[in-house]
């Protein structure tokens, strides 16, 4: 097992690939209680088609999260109650491109690590269990339809990208989970469950080596079919349409603008696209720039307004959203304000400034066991350390945030999506 | 271990000295009583406070200020406990030994919060006229923006209704009308009165010596002049009837709302089995209604129960189809009275009893958490600390869990549903 030290944010870490193909990590917390631990694949919403010992497969929209739903089943057992008997409460998600089980606890961690890698590595579907969920998906189905955030967000993805995935939702739709059935649950599990496709975090005052022992135990005897599943998407960087409406029981109307930019490569090349982006609308519209001041005191935005780079593998997006009684004036500033900034250019204090506010803010980040854990897997899959990003930040310039500003937030790339009042009949 | 100091009369420091984490955090409250006159105006006065100081004029220079401190935080902070609401600014920032050699952040952040607090930007002796007007927007918009989550909406409205004679039922932001009469001169008027006689509350998390930061907040207070009040006792619900009530609204989903009133608040030594019985009966994923509802009747995505041990006050709410709230109260009935009757397996109180001790034994593994704990307990009355917390939790009994769940009694209904 490598252990490194990373002095710029004082962290170690335990690295580990298995035998099996299950590459793992611990991050110390010597002197506190907790103890986190995430199981994840590199899986979400967006693989729907593969191909898997040279058959092709295609699932339903929404498959992924069906099968986050269903893994905690077991035979005979209640797996949710037996973590509960432990004293972990064991939680799932499933995103666009990755789905993750954990549990967070304070005692008895072995136990219920055994019990994390046991449950997310034995299938078990039945035709019955299969069919019941359908009405508790399909209730959070509902839930997210009422909630206009997530509706915003689901619109502007549908009108936007013609041929990624992301133009559904994560959730599906209770048509398409209609087809979702035990076998179709067995093929995914198979497919993406399997040791050289998967990540094991743990952060929490434990012995790294016994981590790797157990885990071991589960994941030696697994299968690894060879899988292909399509990372990257032909889709074209203009829009076709520029605004969608649709209306809803809000108070004010509320908009979300989306800029496509390209996807992000892996590695360190990846990140530094994401710090650019990052550090570009922070630039662009943050709280810290001229035209946040210029639209919160015109009335044009309020607290509720925020945006930032986003990147799901393969497709990345500049977005910002809000209330507003006028997204079609914030819209405009934004383009506008994007021009001037090419023009005239990021001065070397500002970038500095910002740079170093977003270096601290992930340094106070890393007391988060929620959100450091989170980022170890993410940064994992896209094959960077996650530790090493202080040093990325160095290598970003003033002029790569005018360039990315320069070819990304312009009316060829923008969509706008615009809930509406439901008008009072 | 938590350090009080009081610093002056009515001035309160809490610290909890603690060098694991990479930030520290410090938050002023002021604690004043939950009431309609003044919910609005304690909203808005931190929003406006956080509209720019002497030195920093504007949302801009407050950032910029912020940036220079490593990307500090600086919020406002608005807490509804029982018949208390507290409200302040709270922030959060890097510790100094991960800045750049020689830079400072604690001294200036000291003073930035304080600026922020007592230097507001003042126009003709009153608050800005411009920025005021703007907030009150803000929160105006904000209270009617609770409409766009319909949990949170159904909720607060079932509390709104059980609520009409009790603190409790104040909405936490104030109303649009409180909101719409608040005047510069009327939020200066109440600052000054806030600063002159509320009980302040502060409290610090980080590896700086408690005596040390004592003393360098004590002169802050030493030059206000402060008359300083006490407010009266933390009380129990004021009954004033419930109801019954169903709303009709544009939704796919519909919002069962359920409140029910127990004598037991968190001042009670009973307290520790009514949190049991929560949980045993709907917080979290092996509770009663979880289990039953959305597993094996497949009804629900979302149910659960909450606990207000402020007041005594147990909540129930479930998203399920918009034409099964009759079959679903009578499940939600049920299992209540399987928690009376004392049908509480050795499993369940058990789960119950592991969910509550690995919340309490990681309390102080988050800044937030640890603030959050003691902040509140502080307000709220509640004598025990995670330690002795922890151990009534494993003592209690299935018949303790029983008794306090049958103090509990039925009192307002509220559906919020789509057209059938």
């Amino acid at each position: 097992m490598e252990k490194k030290f990373y002095p710029q944010v004082g962290e170690t870490l335990y690295k580990a690939t298995l035998p099996s193909g299950l590459k793992m990590v611990v991050l110390p917390r010597p002197g506190f209680a907790k103890k986190l631990c995430y199981l994840v694949t590199d899986y979400g919403a967006i693989h729907r088609d593969f191909t898997m010992d040279g058959i092709e497969y295609s699932a339903p929209a929404g498959v992924a999260h069906y099968l986050e739903h269903k893994l905690f089943d077991m035979p005979g057992r209640d797996i949710t109650g037996e973590f509960a008997t432990l004293g972990a409460s064991p939680n799932a998600f499933t995103s666009y491109d990755m789905t993750a089980y954990y549990f967070s606890c304070t005692e008895n961690f072995r136990e219920n690590l055994n019990l994390l890698l046991e449950f997310v590595t034995t299938p078990y579907f039945t035709e019955e269990s299969v069919a019941k969920e359908q009405g508790i998906i399909g209730q959070e189905i509902d839930m997210n339809l009422d909630n206009p955030d997530s509706r915003l967000f689901d619109l502007l993805m549908e009108e936007m990208y013609g041929v990624h995935p992301i133009n559904t939702p994560i959730l599906g739709t209770r048509e398409s989970i209609a087809k979702i059935t035990p076998q179709v649950l067995t093929d995914c599990h198979r497919a993406f469950y399997k040791p050289d496709n998967m990540f094991l975090c743990v952060v929490g005052d434990v012995d790294p080596e016994e981590v790797a022992q157990l885990a071991e135990a589960r994941f030696a005897e697994l299968p690894n079919p060879v899988v292909t599943a399509p990372r990257e998407w032909a889709e074209p960087m203009e829009t076709t349409q520029k605004e969608v409406t649709t209306q809803m029981e809000v108070a004010m109307p509320m908009f979300q603008l989306g800029f496509k930019a390209e996807a992000l490569p892996n590695g360190i090349e990846g990140v530094k696209g994401e710090i650019i982006g990052d550090l570009a609308a922070e630039a662009l519209f943050g709280e810290s720039s001229q035209l946040y001041l210029k639209l919160y005191e015109e009335g044009l935005i309020d607290a509720s307004f925020g945006g930032g780079f986003e990147a799901v593998e393969g497709m990345a997006l500049l977005t910002a959203s809000g209330d507003s009684e006028n997204p079609q004036a914030v819209r405009d500033a934004i383009l506008a304000e994007a021009k001037r900034l090419v023009a005239e250019g990021i001065s070397e204090p500002d970038f500095l400034r910002m740079q170093r506010s977003a270096l601290g803010r992930r340094i106070r980040g890393l007391d988060s066991f929620e959100s450091t854990c989170f980022r170890l897997c993410a940064y994992h899959f896209s094959k960077f350390d996650y530790f090493e990003i202080p040093a990325v930040y160095r290598q970003v310039t003033p002029a790569d945030l005018t360039q990315f500003l320069q070819r990304v937030v312009t009316e060829d790339r923008m969509c706008m999506a615009v809930i509406a009042p439901k008008e009072v009949s | 271990m938590i350090q009080t100091i009081h610093l002056l009369p009515g001035v309160t420091l809490r610290c909890f000295p603690d060098s694991r984490f990479k930030q520290e955090g410090l938050s002023l409250q002021f604690v004043r009583p939950m009431c309609k006159e003044e919910a609005a105006l304690n909203a808005l006065l931190p929003a406006v406070l956080l509209r720019g100081c002497e030195t920093a004029p504007d949302l801009r220079a407050i950032t910029l200020r912020l940036d220079d401190l490593y990307g500090a935080a600086v919020g406002a902070q608005l807490r509804r406990v029982g018949d208390y609401q507290a409200t302040g600014l709270s922030c959060s920032f890097m510790r100094e030994e991960y800045a750049l050699p020689g830079e400072q952040v604690f001294a200036p952040m000291l003073r930035f919060l304080e600026e922020l607090l007592f230097r507001p930007v003042l126009e003709n002796g009153v608050f800005c006229p411009e920025y005021v007007e703007s907030e009150k927007r803000n929160l105006t918009a904000a209270i009617a923006a609770q409409r766009n989550d319909k949990r949170a909406y159904a909720n607060a409205q079932m509390i709104k209704r059980m609520c009409k004679g009790d603190s409790f039922g104040v909405p936490r932001l104030g109303e649009k009308e409180d909101v719409e009469a608040i005047t510069p001169e009327s939020l200066y008027t109440h600052y000054r009165k806030v600063l002159r006689e509320s009980p302040v509350n502060l409290f610090y998390v980080g590896a700086a010596d408690p005596e040390k930061l004592a003393d360098l907040l004590r002169p802050i207070f030493e030059k206000l002049e402060r008359d300083p009040i006490t407010l009266p006792d933390q009380t129990a619900f004021h009954d004033l009837g419930g109801c019954r009530e169903t709303e009709v609204m544009d939704v796919a989903q519909g919002k069962l709302c359920m409140g029910f009133t127990t004598p037991v608040t968190l001042r009670d030594k009973d307290f520790v089995a009514m949190q049991l019985f929560n949980t045993v009966f709907g917080s979290g994923m092996v509770s009663k209604l979880f289990m039953k509802i959305r597993e094996e009747m497949s009804l629900c995505y979302d149910i659960h129960s909450s606990y207000h041990g402020s007041k005594g006050i147990v909540t129930v709410s479930a998203g399920i189809d918009c034409n099964i709230d009759g079959k679903v109260e009578e499940e939600i009935l049920r299992q209540l009275k399987a928690c009376q009757e004392g049908q509480i397996t050795e499993t369940e109180l058990k789960a119950a009893k592991e969910a509550l001790l690995n919340q309490l034994r990681s309390t102080h593994d988050s800044p937030g958490a640890i603030e959050g704990y003691y902040a509140v307990a502080a307000l709220s009355g509640m004598q025990l600390t995670p330690e002795d917390y922890s151990r009534a939790v494993e003592k209690a009994t299935a018949e303790d869990v029983a008794n306090a769940a049958k103090t509990l009694q039925l009192h307002t209904v509220y559906f919020l549903r789509g057209e059938v």
